[in-house]
């Protein structure tokens, strides 16, 4: 820590009207398997440091993987000088939201770190679960995906704010393809990345999981093709993870409402003016952000700017009621500190707004997902992660599924396929007519949200209960 | 600290095993981003220096990355990689470590880059900025340039490598409800016309002011390059893995032999093409990249193979990727490719594309930054932004016109006029 403080120290003396300084420490062990192959292992060890200048209303920001004064105080020197040059094109004053200055400490509660065990031992799990898979009638292809990571960071700025973090994280995959009556169809199983131990990792029934997965490709292969026009569905908290993500985490980054991010990422529909007073969903619809979640991908106590993490309502009885919000921008929304929720992906990277962790509140009325499929007449109860695609502007979006059911009469009567649906994502949320209980709450999450130019990859929990959309136009794929 | 090289180099004389690949990569990343007419603070130089040994033993292979260039880290590296490769099962897909006889075919270039100052990367934002809001436009964009240099080394005697640089300027202009975007990839922006460049965003932001509403439905559309390109190699990440075909699972599983294009699409590899070939080699084993066609005639010519599955089938490795991809244009611009078009619209380019149906090839995906109107041969004003649901071998068949290449960074791709294009929905802006 104490060459972050130097370096800190020595851009205080330049006079800088900021700085901060952000050293990684970034191993990543990342397994893929292909049937009864390991199809790749690569471990890497990764780190350097970050630095990022204010020089009047201009940003500038370098980093090195040397951590000696020298290369720092040459890093150092070069964020000044693009600051520098920044600040001639500067449209408007940066401010700074206040934030106390933290002395602080955190890390991910394991049990044991993943990289202390022998590689062959995930590897051998990961490998039974392709040799179950491909007992699986009709199955041509079994596959796995492992990432395990641990990410040590400390933190250091002008404002004398002392910090260090160190996080694992832990994301499980495997998946089976099988090939009957003309179809080729994919079914995963995606236990909820967390950061945790290998503890976690542990405690996965792969096992059954594969066999189940095996079973419904197939199954999915013989399914009847569903019918165009509008219908009810019944949504799972994986699949939920992925649409809350695209039609509420991100157009609620306030840096992309406000047209930071619109040459890549695009904007958002989710304006200022809207804030508590847009009805982003029916009354029982609240979304919660929380980075202080325990085991939350995105926990990680302070953010890359120094921010403590924190919890927040994004949107509260389906009306908009908060942004994901960093130091820059928290002026604009009279906040007086940012929420703890931007981050950096490598040492390299400018720390950017991020979607928090995110999830849908459980219905406050007891209701089992069983209760709710009963209380259905007539729908489509989708399972897992698809096709999915939404306008940079955030409200026209489409999404598929990893598997599909036919409901009627308040019962599963059997697998459909080539289901896509579309709507505008506030007219989706304002749809939302049923919620199960705390009961059915599952995580989900990513670890390779892409935001920022250059792309950053980040990583976020979100977690629901199975909810139910009416009137959801819904296409026959092909 | 000494030399990665002469680190390498001391690794090597010594290997662990008879199988140590050392992959050395360096870049020096100036990346300039912008927003509403003014830099932001994704303003960041980066020098990225790394490491990956790739170590095999008895038919299993270890790998590991780092940028401790020490003695130290590169020999951990090398330790790490033994001791992850002892631990694995025998890989029936094993490759030994590519021999000279094989880096032999390489067919190596040297791209002519200098180096950009800052002044004049400044310099072109600011003259962005300037006509920007003399037109009454905001911006967003970034510029970047990206020398890098790629090596790989093994025991085998293999030393290769490669300099090059990608420089880029993308800029979208925006009207109060509207977008256009363009971009310029260069070397080093030698051939950068300010001038030209900003005058044709400003009048085609100012073309795309206040789109109308049209319902989605099927319509004749000129996609331009960047809307092929996401398009394209969207299809071909997808369904061009030799071994998936032959295993059942890719689009031209069910096609073998068909006819799936329009004769006049030729999609092809050059490794050598000096603008759009990042690498002659394969960076991650100096494997060299080849010339070949992938759609040629109307039907698929030859899908691309890994190293071990063209030794399988004893044909030519094209790499799990290849170089680059190439779409073999003409000589009309896209303004010609829009006057042979009576009643259509114009798609700059695409967004958010992702797969609908893998065995049909098809996917779905928005227009953005620029829908216009096509009535009689010219561009009608802008309309509102649609969603596809298209079949790419429907694309490929109903292909009428194709244009003249605009050379990206690692493609080269021409617009194309093409008939019954599927929008099934369309958005609020």
């Amino acid at each position: 820590m104490d060459n972050l403080r130097e370096i800190i120290s020595y851009l205080a003396g330049k006079k800088v009207r900021f700085a901060d300084a952000r050293e990684h420490l970034f191993r990543e062990r990342e397994i893929t398997t292909e049937d009864t192959r390991v199809e790749q292992i690569t471990e890497q060890n990764v780190s350097g440091v970050g630095i990022k200048a204010l020089w009047e209303n201009g940003w500038g920001y370098a980093s090195t993987s040397r951590t000696d004064p020298a290369a720092l105080r040459k890093t150092a020197d070069k964020a000044l000088a693009l600051a520098k040059s920044a600040d001639k094109s500067a449209a408007g004053a940066v401010e700074l939201a206040g934030e106390p200055r933290h002395t602080a400490k955190f890390s991910t509660t394991i049990k044991e770190d993943p990289f202390d065990v022998k590689v062959s031992d995930a590897v051998g799990v990961l490998l039974q679960a392709g040799e179950t898979i491909l007992k699986g009638k009709d199955v041509i292809k079994a596959g796995s995906y492992l990432v395990f990571r641990n990410m040590k960071k400390k933190y250091a700025n002008t404002e004398g704010s002392v910090i260090e973090t160190d996080v694992f994280t832990v994301l499980p995959q495997i998946e089976a393809t099988a090939r009957a009556g003309g179809e080729v169809k994919t079914r995963h199983y995606w236990p909820a990345p967390m950061n945790a131990g290998y503890e976690y990792f542990r405690g996965i029934d792969f096992k059954t999981n594969a066999e189940r997965i095996a079973a419904q490709a197939r199954e999915h292969c013989f399914a009847r093709s569903c019918e165009t026009g509008t219908a009810t569905l019944i949504l799972d908290p994986e699949h939920l993870s992925l649409t809350m993500h695209e039609s509420v985490g991100h157009p609620t980054e306030l840096d992309r409402v406000l047209g930071y991010e619109e040459s890549c990422a695009g904007r958002s529909f989710a304006t200022m003016e809207k804030l508590n007073n847009f009805k982003y969903g029916s009354e029982i619809v609240n979304f919660i952000a929380d980075n202080t979640l325990e085991g939350g991908l995105a926990s990680c106590g302070y953010d890359d700017e120094g921010v403590e993490c924190r919890k927040w309502h994004m949107i509260k009885n389906g009306i908009l009621t908060g942004y994901g919000v960093n130091r820059e921008l928290a002026h604009r929304m009279k906040m007086e500190r940012a929420n703890g929720t931007t981050r950096a992906a490598k040492y390299c990277d400018v720390p950017i707004t991020r979607i928090p962790n995110l999830y849908l509140a459980p219905g406050a009325k007891p209701l089992s997902v069983e209760e709710l499929i009963a209380d259905t007449d007539d729908g489509i109860y989708i399972e897992g992660m698809g096709s999915f695609s939404i306008d940079q502007m955030r409200l026209n979006m489409q999404f598929g599924g990893d598997a599909f059911w036919e409901i009627k009469k308040g019962k599963l009567t059997g697998m459909l396929k080539n289901v896509v649906y579309n709507a505008i994502s506030y007219e989706f949320w304002r749809s939302c007519d049923a919620i199960a209980d705390e009961r059915s709450f599952k995580r989900a999450g990513f670890i390779t949200c892409g935001k920022g130019d250059p792309m950053q990859l980040a990583q976020m929990t979100h977690g629901a209960s199975p909810a139910r959309f009416r009137k959801i136009m819904v296409r026959r794929a092909k | 600290m000494k030399r990665p090289d002469l680190i390498i180099e001391k690794i090597l004389k010594k290997p662990v095993t008879d199988h140590v690949v050392v992959c050395y990569g360096k870049s020096e990343t100036h990346h300039i981003r912008f927003s509403n007419n003014s830099v932001n603070r994704e303003n960041l130089f980066k020098l990225e220096e790394e490491v990956k040994v790739e170590v095999g033993y008895d038919g299993r292979i270890g790998s590991y990355r780092t940028n401790d260039l020490s003695e130290d880290g590169v020999t951990h590296a090398v330790k790490k990689a033994y001791e992850a490769a002892k631990l694995l099962p025998k890989d029936p897909e094993y490759m030994p470590p590519v021999t000279n006889e094989e880096a032999q075919a390489i067919k190596h270039f040297k791209p002519a880059f200098g180096e950009l100052s800052d002044g004049k990367k400044y310099g072109i934002l600011r003259d962005a900025f300037r006509e920007l809001k003399k037109a009454g436009l905001n911006s967003a964009g970034s510029l970047s340039t990206n020398p890098y240099t790629v090596e790989v080394y093994n025991n085998k005697g293999v030393r290769v490598s490669h300099n090059n640089c990608y420089s880029t300027f993308a800029l979208t202009a925006m009207t109060g409800n509207s977008s256009f975007k363009d971009f310029h990839v260069s070397k080093d922006f030698s051939d950068y016309d300010g001038e030209a460049f900003l005058a044709n965003i400003i009048g085609n932001a100012r073309l795309s002011a206040d789109p109308a509403s049209l319902e989605a439905g099927k319509y004749t559309v000129v996609l331009g390059p960047p809307a092929v390109e996401e398009l394209l190699m969207m299809f071909l990440w997808h369904n061009m893995d030799a071994k998936a075909i032959d295993e059942g699972r890719t689009a031209f599983s069910k096609r073998p032999g068909e006819r799936i294009a329009d004769e006049a699409i030729h999609i092809y590899s050059k490794p050598d093409h000096e603008k759009v070939s990042l690498s002659p080699f394969s960076p991650e084993d100096a494997m060299p990249y080849i010339g070949f066609d992938m759609i040629r005639n109307g039907k698929l010519a030859r899908p691309w193979h890994s190293r071990f599955y063209a030794a399988k089938k004893g044909v030519q490795a094209t790499g799990k990727f290849p170089a680059n991809v190439i779409f073999k244009g003409t000589d009309k611009p896209a303004g010609k490719l829009v006057s042979n078009v009576e009643n259509g619209l114009y798609v700059n380019s695409f967004w958010y594309i992702r797969l609908v149906d893998l065995m049909d090839g098809i996917f779905t995906g928005m227009t953005r930054d620029g829908v216009f109107r096509i009535k009689d041969g010219k561009l009608a004003g802008s309309v509102n932004n649609f969603r596809f649901n298209q079949s790419v071998f429907d694309l490929f068949h109903n292909t009428a016109e194709i244009g003249k290449e605009k050379e990206m960074i690692y493609t080269s791709i021409p617009p194309i006029t093409v008939r019954d294009f599927n929008f099934v929905s369309k958005t609020e802006f």
